[in-house]
């Protein structure tokens, strides 16, 4: 084994032993992730269900009853019955409901006569101060109406053409059924464990030799910088590669998440976005010098493009141009985007080199700029 | 291997608006005991790590010469040895643990550690300890084992920055015969402290003061030159 190796393992051998030895280090490695896990997995749920809506059926009919029981069936609306239009106001007022749902007069005799002209009416007043709530009603809202309204046709020969000329177009979402929004954030997940924590766990490891003065001995033997920068990336490689696996595991089999592309290709994305967010970490500790600035370097670096430049919660395309362009520089837009396809489709290696080629040119920029910054004397 | 021998030549150094050094010129013997002595603020850190090649003089350089021939920079780094005044191990890790970090960082084989790491242990009587991590040491076995760390390389060069502040008296004295226990035609050492007395059990002193050399030489020779005993006179003469 070559002197350069030898050395990069010598290194890398006495990071782990730090890393074994400071049980905060390992519970930040270790347990972060699996807390990421769980918030977003399991509590950061964006389908909307059993929504609060107060109902005003001013029919009375078999039919406006036999049109709620199957409207309450479908689960995403908690009904409840408001004695009078002032109660129902009131309920929103209060903030009891989400909308009020009216069932106008007539609703099941026109739906019997099933003529165009005379339609059957309800009205929904949905709560707009919660404008996605509001947004996620009416969607499920359209969709229960679609259902409700082949049952009925089915069922009273109506003319459905003629009665709902929408009901033609059948609209089939691919690679994500049910729209499952768990589906779209935990094969994400990844992306932002990796692009925030990797970054925080090299970000203090120079820093903290430098503030506990080991920094300037080692610098004093004949170690080279690329020897320290790799000794120091390659135990919290290993970490966060576990890391990755561990998040990957519980995305197949406690959340069945589909993986649909290829492991192998997975994997070594994950190897390359790993690389380049652990270098990230170890420029700023390099530039920093400082376990405190670097804690607060990692966090603006980690955090803002891992959860609002990468398209986890904001889509990248309905940003302005600038923004657009703007986080074509960060590694987790690229990421997000291979992970995501690689979870839910089949995408082959054509479709998915350009974002390939962002996270190695990335993690090169940041290897090589991590090499040249740490120097190796003690000059401010 | 001989020993290395090291000439300072007018050099300065700015440390942010600070001025550390001021074309100082100092010239290191080989194989001989050197003393750099000085007030807290007078610039012996920056000197040293200018010797140990962690900082580049402003103005001036620093040239090494073994067996007559003049060295690089580069070559004289792998061959000397440096102790920071400040804490620089790691705290985690055992005294055993650090020896052998030290031996894979310089490349030593295993006999001549076996060997060294016995010999160092004995000398120092950290041998009881080697399982004690450094965080856990006192004052005194904290600068025996980064001594031990630096010595273990046999280097030709040793510079060791104030490694007796903060230690008890008869640690210090153990520090001191360690290092005329290794010192000699193979190993020149330069040490730089604030305690004057220990000036006298220096082959050569140099006064350093607000970043100027005063004076160098013999320790008799600087007595005779300053009418005093007391080393800590020449710095009030001079003030």
């Amino acid at each position: 084994m070559s002197v350069f190796l030898r050395r990069v393992r010598l290194i890398a051998l006495k990071e782990y032993k730090h890393i074994l030895r400071d049980p905060f280090t390992l519970a930040v490695a270790l347990l972060l992730p699996l807390l990421f896990v769980l918030f977003f997995g399991f509590i950061i749920d964006l389908d909307y269900k059993h929504i609060p809506l107060v109902v005003r059926d001013n029919d009375q009919s078999p039919l406006s009853r036999r049109f709620l029981r199957q409207l309450s069936a479908a689960g995403y609306f908690d009904l409840a019955p408001a004695h009078g239009m002032l109660a129902a106001q009131a309920a929103l007022r209060r903030n009891d409901t989400a909308g009020v749902l009216v069932i106008k007069k007539d609703f099941g005799k026109n739906i019997m006569k099933g003529d165009f002209t005379a339609p059957a009416r309800a009205q929904l007043l949905l709560d707009g101060s919660d404008n996605t709530k509001a947004a996620m009603a009416q969607a499920y809202m359209t969709g229960a109406l679609l259902k409700i309204n082949a049952d009925f046709t089915r069922l009273y020969h109506a003319d459905a053409a003629a009665a709902n000329p929408d009901a033609l177009v059948r609209t089939r979402f691919l690679f994500n059924p049910e729209l499952n929004s768990r589906w779209f954030i935990v094969p994400a997940l990844n992306t932002v464990i990796i692009g925030f924590l990797a970054i925080v766990l090299t970000a203090l490891t120079v820093a903290r030799e430098w503030e506990n003065g080991s920094m300037e001995l080692l610098l004093s033997t004949p170690v080279r910088a690329a020897e320290i920068v790799l000794g120091k990336l390659i135990p919290y490689f290993t970490l966060t590669l576990f890391d990755v696996l561990a998040v990957f595991v519980l995305s197949l089999y406690v959340f069945g998440i589909p993986f649909l592309g290829s492991f192998v290709l997975f994997t070594f994305a994950c190897c390359v976005y790993i690389t380049g967010a652990l270098a990230l970490g170890l420029v700023i500790s390099v530039i920093t010098r400082n376990q405190q600035a670097a804690i607060q370097f990692a966090f603006a670096a980690g955090l803002l493009p891992s959860f609002i430049f990468s398209g986890f919660i904001f889509p990248v395309e309905n940003m302005p141009l600038f923004f657009r362009i703007f986080t074509g520089l960060f590694p987790q837009r690229w990421f997000l985007s291979l992970s995501r396809s690689m979870f839910l489709s089949e995408a082959s290696f054509a479709a998915l080199a350009g974002p390939m080629a962002g996270i190695i040119i990335f993690a090169g920029v940041m290897v090589f700029a991590a090499v040249k910054k740490l120097k190796t004397d003690v000059e401010p | 291997m001989p020993a290395l021998g090291a000439e300072v030549k007018n050099i300065s150094k700015k440390m942010g608006a600070a001025t550390a050094l001021r074309g100082v010129s100092l010239q290191f013997e080989s194989g001989r005991v050197h003393g750099i002595i000085g007030p807290n603020g007078a610039g012996k850190t920056t000197l040293m790590r200018c010797l140990a090649g962690l900082l580049r003089a402003d103005e001036g350089e620093v040239v090494y010469s073994l067996d007559g021939r003049r060295l690089s920079s580069a070559r004289a780094k792998e061959i000397t040895g440096y102790f920071p005044q400040e804490p620089s191990l790691y705290p985690d890790l055992s005294c055993m643990e650090h020896l052998l970090f030290f031996r894979d960082l310089y490349n030593i084989n295993r006999s001549d550690f076996e060997t060294r790491s016995r010999e160092l242990l004995a000398a120092t009587g950290m041998a009881p300890f080697a399982a004690r991590a450094a965080g856990k040491l006192s004052g005194g076995m904290y600068k025996k084992l980064g001594l031990m760390c630096v010595l273990l390389n046999r280097p030709s060069l040793l510079l060791l920055d104030e490694p007796t502040i903060g230690v008890d008296p008869l640690s210090r004295r153990q520090l001191w015969d360690l290092i005329y226990k290794f010192a000699g035609e193979s190993m020149t050492v330069i040490i730089t402290t604030s305690y004057m007395d220990e000036a006298a059990a220096c082959a050569k002193v140099h006064a350093l003061d607000e970043g100027r050399a005063l004076a160098a030489g013999t320790p008799a020779e600087l007595r005779a030159r300053f009418h005093t005993d007391n080393f800590a006179d020449i710095f009030l003469q001079n003030g």
